[in-house]
């Protein structure tokens, strides 16, 4: 088990004069299955974004294992330990499935055996079911493939937290499944996952923890049970279809 | 039809795609290598072979910055002309603290080439925020930029009148002088390629074409995209200036003038690789190496008329002098390439040798969707 601790220290992200992120604060200490929920446009990928070093904040500090990350570019963030998946898929188009793995496996790894490092995708792919797609461009996959491919993407990097944005959206139950069985495997491995989703079945199925943003700010962290009764989240869901 | 897929059948349980693509390759290196040796071309057909290597490498190596890389560049031939410019100034005025009876025409090269390497660090340093349409204006304004000042400067340039640099050779010989520089333009054509595959099939390759699909993407998933941004300009530049210097140490050209780092030359570059095909480093260098060709056997076309017909005026053939015509033409079929064939008028032959189509076919057979992947899920779970 990789050691974690991610320290969120009153992150603001401020888009003139949006503020998208307003002092957000938080730890991660275990490897534990965090549920991360808030009415949309709430901030919850503009926070991803500046954890996962896409973004700078405009204020604030992250550390992840000790090591300062944030305003550190992606590439960097993710050496510290930290990856994440993207709302709106981003597979590399033109390039096959086994591509797509091997860029992050020799990337974080540049000096293994690529066959070490193709076993290792071939064992991910096959985990999410997609291993009979390895020399297909990953322009060809369906929208669920391309999902379970970002996933398997991510695995290659073997980070110690992962942040999963919206893995369920637009996915046919049948392979939801298959990202639910992931998610179970890749928790007991060890790994921080903070789970984004408007799925609240899911999120309340899977998660020990549950993080709620509403207008950019942290309105409630702990026990699932706890904070659905919390008033101020019944508040910012009010009116809300869920 | 029926004849072609007998010949890909036997082909295939015979000698099999790819080896037969690496012994018609070398047939074609072995033909080039005999060619000076042909005693009924003249050494002025050797001329536009030297000028077709010189190209090809221009185009194969810009085929790794904007096809495989995605750094769609205006400044390819600027580097270019920085390699041969600084060799022609470091010979003839020395460089830093060398003087120029310190500076062999060899040095002077070597300075040259790492010059452009210089400039292209920098260039690619400045171009690490922009994308796509804005690195195509910054390149073009870099390139005009050069050129103007290599025009005014005629005090050290000589302006248009361009710039001799030191001759790499000193053969007296005219015949095997020819013969020579042939040789050399070849051996760096076939250099430069070995060291652009080198670099296109390493994991190196693999990460510039991440960040050809999504910059970001790859960044995420841990491709230092400003490590690897400025080693792809740093080391296609470096290649062109190497070729600039030598192409310009009297090989193929006697001067540098900067009427060649014009856009519409640039444009050329640019044109041979697309008609070739982008993304292929040896379409590329084929594309840039027939149209060269082509180019100059349309100066004049003659068409020698059958059955004792004669022209208007008496003759016996038609003669067309197309002049620029030849480029329009040109343009015409770089705009349907573009239109019609995205990967290049070679891309299918080069995919049929590699095997690439047979995979492909085997590939789009298992492609399903959601629904088709769920039902093949659900059937297995039973
Ligand atoms: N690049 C940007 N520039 C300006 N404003 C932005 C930018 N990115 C996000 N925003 C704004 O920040 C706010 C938070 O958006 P964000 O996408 O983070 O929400 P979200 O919680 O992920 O929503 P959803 O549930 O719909 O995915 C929104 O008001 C959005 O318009
Ligand atoms: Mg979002």
């Amino acid at each position: 088990m990789s050691e974690i601790n991610l320290e969120l220290n009153s992150i603001v992200m401020r888009f003139g004069g949006n503020q998208a992120v307003d002092h957000v604060s938080f730890s991660v200490v275990e490897p534990q299955l965090i549920g991360m929920i808030g009415p949309n446009g709430a901030g919850k990928t503009t926070l991803t974004n500046v954890m996962s070093g896409m973004l700078k904040p405009t204020n604030g500090t992250i550390y992840l294992n000790g090591r300062r990350i944030d305003g550190h570019p992606p590439y960097d963030v993710v050496r510290a330990g930290l990856g994440r998946t993207f709302q709106i898929t981003r597979a590399l188009g033109r390039m096959t499935v086994m591509e797509n793995m091997l860029v992050p496996g020799l990337a974080i790894r540049p000096r293994a055996r690529q066959a070490d490092i193709e076993a290792r995708a071939h064992e991910i792919l096959d985990l999410l079911t997609i291993d009979h797609l390895t020399n297909e461009l990953s322009r060809a996959l369906s929208g669920g493939q391309r999902k379970l491919l970002e996933l398997g993407r991510l695995l290659m990097l073997d980070p110690a937290v992962i942040i999963l944005d919206e893995p369920f959206a637009g996915v046919h139950p049948r392979l939801q499944e298959t990202i639910y069985s992931y998610i179970h495997r890749v928790h007991e491995d060890g790994k921080a996952i903070i789970l984004i989703s408007h799925n609240m079945g899911a999120v309340f199925e899977l998660s020990q923890r549950l993080i709620v943003l509403n207008n950019g700010a942290l309105i409630a962290d702990g026990e699932p049970q706890a904070v659905k009764s919390d008033p101020a989240v019944i508040e910012a869901y009010l009116g809300e279809d869920e | 039809m029926g004849l072609l897929l007998r010949i890909e059948e036997a082909v295939d349980a015979g000698i099999g795609r790819r080896r037969l693509g690496y012994a018609l390759l070398a047939l074609i290196v072995v033909y080039f290598l005999w060619f000076p040796n042909d005693t009924t071309q003249s050494n002025y057909a050797k001329t536009v072979f030297i000028s077709g290597f010189f190209y090809a490498i221009m185009s194969s190596s810009w085929a790794l910055l904007a096809g495989i890389a995605g750094q769609f560049s205006f400044g390819h031939m600027a580097f270019m002309g920085i390699g041969a410019y600084v060799a022609g100034l470091a010979a003839r005025d020395g460089f830093a603290f060398l003087t120029p009876e310190s500076v062999s025409s060899v040095g002077a090269i070597f300075i040259g080439t790492l010059v452009a390497g210089l400039v292209g660090l920098v260039i690619g340093w400045l171009l690490l925020r922009l994308r796509s349409a804005y690195l195509a204006l910054f390149t073009i304004a870099f390139s005009e930029l050069f050129r103007i000042v290599m025009l005014t400067e005629y005090d050290y340039t000589g302006g248009s009148n361009g710039l001799s640099l030191r001759p790499l050779l000193q053969i007296a010989d005219v015949d095997t002088a020819r013969q020579v520089e042939y040789y050399l333009m070849f051996a760096l054509l076939i250099v430069c390629l070995l060291a652009l595959y080198w670099v296109a099939n390493s994991p190196v390759g693999l990460f510039l074409r991440a960040m050809r699909e999504d910059e970001d993407a790859a960044s995420a998933l841990g491709v230092n995209v400003v490590r690897y941004k400025i080693l792809v300009f740093v080391f296609t530049s470096m290649i062109v200036g190497l070729a600039g210097g030598i192409f310009y140490s009297d090989i193929g050209s006697e001067r540098i003038i900067p009427e060649q780092l014009e856009i519409l030359q640039m444009s050329l570059i640019i044109a041979y690789a697309v008609i070739g095909g982008m993304e292929s480093l040896i379409g590329a260098a084929a594309g840039a190496f027939i149209a060269r060709y082509l180019l100059e056997a349309t100066r004049e076309v003659v068409i020698t008329l059958p059955f004792g017909l004669t022209m208007a005026d008496g003759a016996d053939a038609f003669v067309w002098e197309p002049g620029a015509w030849r480029y329009a033409l040109f343009g015409l079929v770089m705009v349907l390439t573009l239109r019609f064939m995205r990967n290049g008028l070679l891309y299918p032959i080069i995919t049929w040798f590699s095997g690439r189509d047979i995979v492909m076919k085997e590939t789009v057979a298992k492609r399903e969707s959601d629904e088709d992947h769920a039902a093949r899920l659900e059937a297995g779970d039973e």
